[in-house]
C-alpha cells in the first residue's frame, strides 16, 4: 500500500465517489449519535488523515469477526474504510506468510512505535506458559505483551478478546483470558459480540480516525454509542412483551404471529448490542427477525449463562409487597407535586391580566 | 396597561402544559430541527435553532415545574427571565419563524414545536415584547374589523363589481344557506376576482352559499401575535355571524393561517365545539370535483407548479385535494422539489408578513423558494393563499424573476364549463 494516500485519494482510485464517503460519514455520525454537523467534520478530516497503522493480532479464535468484517459486508464502503487503515499485519488476510509475515508486524512495531493501533481478536491461553496458542513458535500471550507496549490503543474485536468468549467458558481447559485482564497501561476499547457487527468496527475506527480518542465507553468498556441500549429496548416485538404476548415454542400460533420470544430464551432484556438497529448483513435483518431469540453474545460469560432457550429468571421472592409499597409512595408523591404544580398553574393563569388591543398601543 | 414582565411570565407558566413539559424533557438536542427551518439553511446561524427560540420558556419550565429547577431556583442558582432576555427573543421568535412548523415534522422525538412556538408568543405580547408591525396589524383587525383596513362598503364595492362582472347575485346575509364563505382581507382589497370566481363556482354547482356583512374577514392576527384573548374575539364574529345565519358550514378562505384559526384553534380559543363545519374551499372544490358537480372544460398548457401554503399542507393535511385540482386544467403542472408535506414557506407566513422590521431578513430567506423554482423553470405559480401571493409577487421582484403568481380557485374559475353551468342552475 502507498504510504502518502489520503484517505479521499485512496476512494477515488477504488472508485468509490465523493457522494458514496459522505454518506457514509453521515451514517457513522447518525449511528454514533453525533449532531449532524459532525458529519462534515468525519468527512473533513477522515478525507485528509493518513493511513495510521494497525496490527490485527488473532489468537485463540475461530475467524467470525474477521469473517463479520470482510465477508458480509464486502465490497462496501465499510471494508473499503478498513482497507484504509494501512493494515500491517494480519494473518488472515495477508500475502506474505511465515518469516516475512512476522518480519512485517515487527517493522510496523519498530517504525510506529507508540502510534499503532492493535486490534486483537480471540482470547489469550495463560495456562502452562500460554502453550496452547502460538504463532511462529511463540505464545500468544507472549506476542500480546510486547506487540501493545508501542501500542496507542487496543481495539479487542469479539466476544474472545473482550471477555474470554467461547475459550474462557468451563470448564476452561487452556486459560484463556480477555485482552483487559493481561493489559492494565493502555485505553481497551471492547467491541464485543459473536461476531460483533460489521458497522460497529468501522465506526469505532472511524471516530478514532476522526476524534484521535476512542468513544466514550460503558462499564464494560464497550463504546456507548452501540452498546448502550439493550436488544430489547429498541426490539420491534417489545410492543408484544408490553401486552404479554409470547410464543410458547417455535412453532405456535404466537411464533406465527411474530410474538415475543422471552419465554423462549431470548436474552434481549439482558444484552447490550446495536442489532436491533443497526441489523445484519447490509441492514436485512437480525435474528430476532428471523424468529430466534437473542443469545446474548455480546455479553461477558454469555456460554456459562445456561441454556440458549432456557428463559430469564422471573424473581421468585416475593417482591410484590415491596413493590406495592413503592408503587404507593411513587403515586402519592407524583398527585402532590402533580397537585402542587397544577395549583402553581392556575394561580398564574388567575394572576395574568387580560390582553386588550390597548395593551397593544405605544404609551 | 397589563403588558409587563410579570404578566407575561404569569401568562407563560400558565401556558406550559402537560405537552410542553414533555417536549422539553424528550428534547435529544440532536439539531435536526435547524436543518427543517429556512431561516437556519438560508443564514447558517444557529441562533435560528427552532427549539432555541424557546430558551426562556424551556429555563421557565425547568424552574417552576422541575424537581432540580425548583431547586436551583430555591437556592438561587438559576438564571431568572428578565426584560432584557425577552427583548433580544423578540426577533427569534417573531422575525425568524412562520409557523412553517416544517421543525415540527422533523423531529424525531415528535416535538411539536411550533405549538410552543405559538405558546411562547403567548408571553411575548404579554409582556410588551410583540413587534409594532403586528401590534398595529392586531389593532386594526380589533377596532376596524380587518388588518389591512378594508371594512363592509370595501366589501360591498367590491360585491358589486363581481355582481357587475359575473351577471349573477353574489349573496349577502342569506339565511338558512348551507355555506358561509369567509374572505381573507387581502382577497376584498386585492384579489378581488375571487369573489367573482366563487359565485360562478357556486352557481355551476349549485352549491347554497352567502356572505356575512358581520363575519367576512377571515384572517387572525391574534393568532399570529400570540394572544389567545385577541384570537378569540375575532374568531368570535366569525362564530357569530355562521351561528346567525344558521349555516350548516364555514369555508375557509384562501389563506394559510385563517384555516388553521379557524379549524383546529377555533373550538379551543371560544372553549365550545362549533355548530357547524369548517372546510377550505380547496377542499370544497375537490369534492364538488369528486361528485361532478364541478366541470371544467379546456387546459391552459403554460408549465405551471403549486406552492403548498405550509398550514394547508403540514397543519391541514390537504395535499392531494389541490393536485386533483391542478390535474384538471393544468396538463403542464410540474412539482417543485419537495412538494407537498415537506414544502418551504414563502418566508411570510406567521405574522412576518406584517413585521416590517423583518422584511430584509425575509427577502434573505427567499433564496429557499428560489432555488426551488429555479429547478422547474416554470411561467406560473399556483397558490391556495393570498398571503404566500403575496409574499411570492414580492420575493420574485426582488430576485427579478419573471413568473406569474394566481389562485387556485380563480384558475379553476377561469375554466369552468359554460354547459354545466346551464344545466346545474
Amino acid at each position: 500500500m502507498k504510504e502518502h494516500e489520503t484517505l479521499e485519494q485512496r476512494l477515488q482510485e477504488q472508485g468509490i465517489s465523493r457522494r458514496s464517503f459522505l454518506k457514509f460519514c453521515a451514517a457513522m455520525a447518525t449511528m454514533m449519535a453525533l449532531p449532524p454537523s459532525s458529519a462534515s467534520a468525519i468527512a473533513a478530516t477522515l478525507a485528509k488523515v493518513k493511513r495510521p497503522s494497525v496490527i490485527w493480532l488473532s489468537f485463540q479464535e475461530c475467524t467470525g469477526c474477521t469473517e463479520s468484517l470482510t465477508r458480509s459486508h464486502s465490497p462496501t464502503l465499510e471494508s473499503m474504510i478498513f482497507d484504509m487503515v494501512s493494515l500491517d499485519y494480519h494473518h488472515t488476510l495477508q500475502a506474505a506468510s511465515g518469516f516475512a509475515a512476522e518480519q512485517a508486524r515487527e517493522d510496523a512495531m519498530k517504525e510506529f512505535h507508540g502510534q499503532y493501533l492493535l486490534l486483537v481478536d480471540g482470547s489469550i491461553p495463560i495456562k502452562d506458559g500460554g502453550v496452547y496458542s502460538t504463532i511462529a513458535g511463540r505464545t500468544n500471550l507472549d506476542m500480546l505483551l510486547e506487540a501493545a507496549q508501542g501500542a496507542a490503543a487496543i481495539v479487542a474485536v469479539g466476544s474472545c478478546a473482550a471477555f474470554g468468549g467461547l475459550p474462557n467458558a468451563q470448564p476452561n481447559p487452556t486459560g484463556a483470558v480477555a485482552v483487559s485482564d493481561l493489559i492494565k497501561n493502555k485505553p481497551i476499547i471492547n467491541i464485543s459480540g459473536c461476531p460483533p457487527i460489521p458497522a460497529v468496527i468501522t465506526g469505532v475506527l472511524a471516530h478514532y480516525l476522526t476524534f484521535g480518542a476512542l468513544p466514550a465507553l460503558d462499564d464494560q468498556g464497550r463504546p456507548k454509542a452501540f452498546y448502550g441500549e439493550t436488544i430489547h429496548d429498541r426490539c420491534y416485538r417489545r410492543p408484544f412483551y408490553d401486552q404479554g404476548k409470547f410464543a410458547k415454542t417455535f412453532d405456535d400460533e404466537g411464533a406465527r404471529n411474530g410474538w415475543c420470544l422471552y419465554e423462549l430464551g431470548c436474552k434481549g432484556p439482558t444484552t447490550h448490542n446495536a442489532c436491533a438497529t443497526t441489523k445484519w448483513n447490509g441492514g436485512t435483518s437480525f435474528p430476532i427477525e428471523s424468529g430466534h431469540g437473542c443469545i446474548g453474545c455480546s455479553e461477558p460469560k454469555f456460554w456459562d449463562a445456561g441454556s440458549f432457550y432456557a428463559p430469564l429468571p422471573a424473581p421468585t421472592a416475593d417482591v410484590s409487597s415491596a413493590a406495592k409499597a413503592a408503587a404507593v409512595i411513587g403515586a402519592v408523591a407524583a398527585v402532590a407535586v402533580g397537585a402542587i404544580d397544577r395549583g402553581k398553574k392556575t394561580q398564574a393563569q388567575q394572576s395574568r391580566e387580560k390582553l386588550t388591543v390597548d395593551d397593544l398601543k405605544g404609551e | 396597561m397589563s403588558t409587563s414582565l410579570q404578566n407575561g411570565i404569569n401568562t407563560l407558566i400558565g401556558q406550559i402544559d402537560a405537552p410542553t413539559a414533555s417536549f422539553f424533557t424528550s428534547c435529544v438536542h440532536c439539531g435536526l430541527c435547524a436543518d427543517a427551518c429556512l431561516f437556519y439553511t438560508e443564514t447558517g446561524d444557529p441562533k435560528y435553532t427552532p427549539i432555541h427560540k424557546l430558551e426562556p420558556m424551556r429555563r421557565l419550565w425547568q424552574q417552576e415545574y422541575t424537581f432540580w429547577g425548583k431547586l436551583m431556583k430555591k437556592v438561587g442558582l438559576s438564571k431568572p427571565v428578565t426584560d432584557a432576555e425577552l427583548t433580544e427573543w423578540e426577533p427569534l421568535v417573531y422575525d425568524s419563524c412562520t409557523l412553517c412548523g416544517r421543525c415540527s415534522l422533523v423531529c424525531p422525538v415528535g416535538n411539536d414545536i411550533v405549538y410552543m412556538v405559538r405558546k411562547m408568543r403567548e408571553g411575548m405580547v404579554a409582556s410588551g415584547h410583540a413587534p409594532e408591525g403586528l401590534k398595529g396589524a392586531t389593532q386594526r383587525a380589533i377596532e376596524l374589523g380587518s388588518p389591512m383596513g378594508v371594512n363592509l362598503n370595501t366589501l360591498k364595492a367590491q360585491i358589486k363589481h363581481a355582481e357587475k362582472e359575473t351577471g349573477l347575485t353574489v349573496p349577502l346575509d342569506v339565511e338558512g344557506a348551507d355555506y358561509m364563505m369567509v374572505l381573507s382581507s387581502a382577497e376584498v382589497a386585492e384579489y378581488n376576482d375571487i369573489i367573482g370566481a366563487v359565485t360562478r363556482i357556486f352557481k355551476q354547482a349549485n352549491v347554497s352559499w352567502t356572505l356575512a356583512s358581520d363575519g367576512f374577514e377571515g384572517t387572525n392576527s391574534g393568532i399570529q401575535i400570540g394572544s389567545s384573548d385577541l384570537a378569540a374575539e375575532l374568531v368570535g364574529r366569525i362564530v357569530r355571524a355562521a351561528e346567525r345565519l344558521k349555516v350548516k358550514y364555514v369555508i375557509s378562505p384562501e389563506c394559510g393561517h385563517a384555516f388553521t384559526a379557524l379549524r383546529w384553534d377555533g373550538p379551543n380559543l371560544i372553549g365550545r365545539p362549533f355548530p357547524f363545519k369548517v372546510i377550505h374551499i380547496i377542499e370544497l372544490l375537490d369534492e364538488l370535483r369528486s361528485s361532478g358537480r364541478l366541470q371544467t372544460e379546456g387546459v391552459d398548457e403554460t408549465r405551471m407548479t403549486f406552492h403548498d401554503p405550509c398550514q394547508m399542507v403540514r397543519r391541514g393535511g390537504v395535499i392531494e385535494q389541490p393536485r386533483n385540482l391542478m390535474h384538471m386544467v393544468a396538463p403542464n403542472f410540474v412539482e417543485m422539489p419537495e412538494p407537498g408535506v415537506q414544502n418551504w414557506c414563502c418566508g411570510g407566513g406567521g405574522g412576518v408578513s406584517a413585521n416590517h422590521r423583518a422584511e430584509p431578513l425575509r427577502n434573505q430567506v427567499f433564496s429557499r423558494k428560489k432555488a426551488q423554482l429555479d429547478a422547474i423553470n416554470v411561467k406560473t405559480i399556483v397558490t391556495s393563499c393570498s398571503n404566500c401571493r403575496t409574499m411570492l409577487l414580492d420575493g420574485l421582484e426582488n430576485n427579478h424573476m419573471d413568473i406569474e403568481v394566481i389562485g387556485l380557485t380563480e384558475l379553476v374559475a377561469e375554466h369552468l364549463s359554460d354547459n354545466a353551468e346551464g344545466k346545474a342552475s
